[in-house]
């Protein structure tokens, strides 16, 4: 780490040449060259991407020209200039999506290029594990981040009682619910959110019963006896009005401002740690963050550490390497660590990480401890999902668990079909 | 199928056609092609080349990334055989186009008959009733949308004026098309715009001299407004009908692209979207795009088959 | 605004007496106001919404803001790295050339279709109708190779070129029903004067279809101005964005977005569409009222 600070000091100090050959980026820096980058986000995101393009225009005279949408579009739009063989250099790419564009060579191994434009040597294991498809690395991890479930704490005050901590287990929920039904503040708000077809809710759930979403071959990672049991408990907690109802939970479409929590019917919510900021500016009161529940006190294991987002390199690229090195710019340079904080999730990088972490405004160290201390919460990474995960996500788990919601289905019902209707998806893709 | 329809009267070069095969197609047919040209260069230069690709990718497996594979008929087969969320699409854009087409044109034949009586603030009227239909469809709309239908939202809090306690319209199964329905019905302003420049060209003496006759304002109606407005009603029956097949954007923003809750709102070409960019099966979304193609074409042409009997030109 | 009260009803309400009349312009008006109330609701949230505090937007049940402020609007229209002048620029741009394209292409094509007589009339008007059927969705990607070997991607010309081409079959099929509407006796009798196709496209039907031409312009403007896909695959540069592509980089359902500069610039952005449909209805009501034409 030393070293890594001195090295930016000199490149501070001294001219871009030496700079550049400190960096290990003397291959391209003579003839200006230009780089594509695709990301999704909003402008925040957006501000603090191209301060570190600026600063690598300096760097390296090369020109990186980015262009960002909202998750909505972007998907659509990457599809179309993948398939239309114009693909940005850089492209960044979700946990969801990397086995599909991995798979297809829609982005590049980077295995070649690491210890020589890529230095990974103090970046975080499981990060670098996390972007690896087939045993290549195909991602570069932008920041860690976990589940968690975001705590409104206003409304717990109001209700007079104590918010949960990392300790707390699905029993404890039933009692909040039950503590907040009686306290009925704020026209019924309900303790939780109704999250039986939140897939990371599920995920976690399994994971602390030892079990997965989806096996290392891509396989379903669990049966129908858990399914119905996941099910059944749900059911239980929407009868005892624990969780909001399921009218209300289908308000929630995915944008944060028609979230539970944002619109004030629930004062638990299960979210990921980077998302606390975004939260934070729509609602009035102060949000915390603990773990998901347990599902018996001291059982931990479901939580990982995830990459939020990686940065991949197309397939079709001409200038892989000078894609390379922009990447190894963008996680490793202190300078650059620093304009981009924590937005996309704790940094992989421990020098940049030191770096920026006394920068942090509340929200952030508050994300930020949480993360770097899961304790037994932590479990193994899982391997990457199957191409297929998407579909299954958006097919079955949020409509059965909607439907059982709704009393469509029995959570029998649905426990059947969540296992045979996902193997079917898993074979056909 | 367009025959009957399409016959228009005088055809201008015929006078003058002489002993010469390429003087008469010249005067005959080379109006109508030079007319038709950037049409022409359109069509073969940018729209039929897609339109084809897109039906030869209905017969292969292309998941966007790599190369199309042929796969024959399997996509149809699929489709008809081994796929409830086709049904449950088809169902749900059926329903939509059944109630959102007839609703969304009486409006918009009312209010234009209304608009259409000189009055006071005219202009503003219109534009005030246009104003929806500018809005298209929006990340706002969505927004807007909850707070008219959610539990808390307005359409409760004026039910709750006679003791009615809603559900969420917007969030419950039964309903949450219902909400779209009304948000395509509310932006009724187009076909409102066309069935105005319709009732314009209706000349004005004929209900002058409909008036003399003594004829009462229902028999106009009946018996002069109606029958000159039906090129303008066929067209727009036709337009909005092939646009509610079609109808994705208000879906997409509303669900937030998911059709839920319980696919309730899943609508044909939203599944088609899904398939095609959230699942990367476009040959399967190409079949789902030529099998709405087949049966709006069937739609249209009984259309026009039809349309003589009860559309009426100036001919 | 011209507000010139037309024959119709002066021959309708000949028949009523004063007091009669009057009630029912009330009745009318009344009935038009509570329909105008219902419609415009939701744009009056939004304008609200605009000028509210930002974390009171989604838990405020009140249309009224609990303060004032007009910092959405100063925050939005410099929250991107590009100002909203430009992207309104580039909107006009595009708009405005599309319903030049519009307007002469479609009626060109129209004309042919509606006017004149040709081989193979029905079958080319079957594929016109065609093009509108098929969903975009699918035609998306091929339609992406293509303008890319064109080398038109990152420019507005696969915004625009189209239009000048007649590629939109509605205006097309729209402009047939209007102009087979004209009488006639009106080309019969040029005809015999010895006028052209052209003279008598130009000259008679034109003039005569301004109602229906200023539909056409109303539409493409409006549609223009509202599309985001077109844009989204084909603009990639900030500085080439329109105000729709604008107004959804806003929001993003994945971390931090401005609701109120969205909204303040949703308002701002329906004001060049108001305004333009205001302007251009003036044509709709003159028109054939004020050409004086008779059978």
């Amino acid at each position: 780490m030393t070293i890594r600070t001195d090295r930016r000091k000199f490149l501070m100090g001294s001219s871009a040449l030496a700079a550049a050959g400190a960096f290990g980026v003397m291959p391209s820096w003579a003839q200006a060259q230009s780089l594509r980058l695709i990301f999704w986000g909003g402008q925040g995101r957006a501000d603090r991407t191209y301060g570190v393009t600026d600063l690598y225009k300096e760097a390296s005279d090369t020109d990186v020209a980015g262009e960002f949408l909202a998750w909505n579009d972007y998907w659509a739009k990457l599809a179309t200039q993948t398939a239309g063989g114009n693909a940005p250099d850089v492209i960044q790419m979700d946990y969801r999506f990397i086995v599909e564009y991995a798979q297809r060579g829609a982005i590049a191994p980077l295995d070649e290029y690491v210890g020589s434009a890529l230095k990974l040597d103090d970046f975080d294991a499981d990060q670098l594990e996390g972007g690896k498809v087939d045993g290549k690395l195909y991602g570069i991890s932008l920041g860690a981040n976990s589940v968690a479930t975001l705590i409104n704490t206003g409304a717990f005050e109001e209700a007079g009682i104590e918010p949960p901590t990392n300790a707390w287990t699905y029993d404890d929920l039933f009692e909040i619910g039950e503590a907040f039904n009686s306290a009925n503040i704020r026209g019924g708000m309900k303790a939780i959110s109704d999250s039986s077809y939140n897939e990371p809710s599920l995920d976690n759930w399994l994971r602390q019963r030892g079990k997965a979403l989806y096996t290392a071959e891509g396989q379903l990672g669990f049966d129908e006896t858990d399914a119905v049991e996941w099910y059944q408990l749900w059911a239980k907690l929407r009868e005892a009005g624990v969780c909001v109802a399921p009218d209300d939970q289908a308000l929630d479409t995915g944008p944060l401002e028609t979230t539970m929590l944002v619109t004030g019917r629930a004062a638990l919510m299960p979210s990921n740690s980077n998302q606390l900021v975004g939260y934070q500016a729509l609602v009035q009161d102060k949000l915390d963050m603990c773990g998901y529940p347990r599902i018996a006190e001291g059982q931990g294991g479901g939580h990982y550490r995830k990459p939020s987002m990686f940065f991949s390199v197309a397939g079709s690229s001409a200038s892989k390497e000078g894609a390379a090195e922009f990447l190894n710019f963008f996680v490793n340079d202190i300078e650059a660590g620093k304009i981009l904080g924590v937005e996309r999730g704790i940094p992989c990088a421990a020098a940049v990480r030191d770096a920026v972490a006394p920068t942090l405004d509340e929200a952030n160290q508050i994300a930020l401890n949480f993360v770097a201390n899961l304790g037994d919460l932590l479990g193994d990474l899982p391997p990457p999902p199957p191409a297929a995960a998407g579909e299954v996500d958006l097919s079955l788990i949020r409509t059965l668990g909607q439907e059982v919601g709704f009393g469509a289905k029995t959570p029998e019902q649905a426990g059947a079909e969540l296992v045979t209707g996902a193997t079917d998806i898993l074979n056909r893709a | 199928m367009t025959a009957r329809s399409l016959e228009s009267g005088a055809p201008l070069g015929e006078r003058a056609a002489t002993s010469s095969l390429w003087t008469r197609i010249w005067q005959n047919d080379a109006p109508g092609y030079l007319f038709l040209l950037p049409w022409f260069i359109g069509f073969f230069g940018l729209t039929i080349g897609p339109i084809i690709t897109s039906f030869y990718l209905s017969f292969t497996d292309f998941d966007l990334l790599t190369s199309p594979e042929w796969v024959g008929a399997n996509n149809y087969i699929r489709m008809f055989t081994n796929d409830p969320k086709f049904w449950a699409s088809m169902r749900v854009t059926m329903m939509f186009v059944i109630f959102s087409v007839p609703l969304k044109l009486a409006f918009a034949l009312g209010v234009a008959m209304l608009l259409n009586r000189g009055m006071r603030g005219l202009p503003l009227y219109r534009a005030l009733f246009y104003l929806p239909s500018l809005l298209g469809a929006s990340v706002a709309i969505a927004i807007l949308w909850r707070q008219i239908f959610a539990r808390d939202g307005l359409v409760n809090d004026f039910l709750s004026i006679f003791g009615i306690v809603g559900p969420s319209w917007i969030s419950t199964p039964q309903y949450s098309l219902w909400t779209i329905i009304i948000l395509a019905v509310w932006q009724f302003g187009s076909p409102m715009i066309i069935f105005l420049a319709g009732l314009r060209q209706i000349p004005q003496d004929m209900y002058e001299a409909a008036s003399l006759d003594g004829a009462s304002r229902w028999r106009q109606f009946i018996k002069i407004t109606l029958p000159l407005l039906t090129p303008v009603v066929f067209f727009n029956a036709i337009i909005q009908t092939i646009e509610a097949f079609k109808s994705f954007t208000p879906a997409f923003i509303i669900s937030g692209g998911t059709g839920n809750p319980i696919n309730s709102t899943l609508f044909y070409t939203l599944y088609l979207y899904q398939e095609a960019f959230g699942f990367f099966r476009m040959g399967y979304a190409s079949a789902l795009a030529w099998v709405l193609l087949a049966l709006v074409g069937m739609f249209t042409a009984f259309s026009f088959l039809t349309s003589k009997y009860w559309v009426h030109y100036d001919e | 605004m011209s507000d010139v009260p037309n024959r119709l009803t002066v021959v309708g309400e000949r028949q009523l007496t004063p007091t009669q009349r009057k009630l029912l312009s009330v009745l009318t008006h009344t009935l038009l106001l509570a329909v105008s109330v219902f419609m415009l609701y939701p744009l009056l949230w939004m304008l609200a919404a605009s000028f509210r505090p930002e974390n009171e937007i989604f838990s405020s049940a009140s249309i009224w803001p609990s303060e004032w402020s007009v910092d959405a609007y100063v925050r939005g229209w410099n929250g991107l790295r590009t100002s909203f002048s430009v992207f309104f620029t580039n909107s006009f741009i595009i708009s405005g050339l599309s319903v030049l394209g519009n307007v002469l292409a479609c009626s060109m094509a129209a004309f042919a279709f509606a006017r004149l007589n040709f081989k193979f009339k029905n079958f080319w008007f079957a594929m016109m109708l065609m093009t509108l059927m098929l969903p975009y969705q699918v035609t998306l990607i091929p339609q992406y190779v293509l303008f890319r070997q064109l080398g038109w991607v990152n420019t507005f010309l696969p915004l625009v070129v189209p239009k000048f081409l007649a590629a939109d079959g509605f205006f097309i099929f729209l402009l047939v029903q209007f102009f087979r509407g004209l009488p006639k006796e009106l080309d019969e009798a040029a005809q015999m004067d010895g006028c052209s196709p052209w003279r008598i496209y130009w000259k008679i039907v034109m003039p005569l279809s301004m109602p229906v031409l200023a539909t056409v312009a109303i539409f493409t403007f409006i549609w223009t101005w509202d599309d985001f896909f077109g844009p989204l695959i084909y603009l990639s540069e900030m500085k080439t964005y329109t105000v729709m592509l604008g107004l959804r980089t806003f929001t993003d359902s994945t971390g931090e977005s401005d609701y109120g500069g969205l909204f303040a610039m949703s308002v701002l952005s329906l004001v060049p569409i108001f305004l333009f449909f205001l302007f251009f209805q003036r044509l709709l009501i003159e028109g054939i009222a004020t050409t004086g034409m008779k059978r």
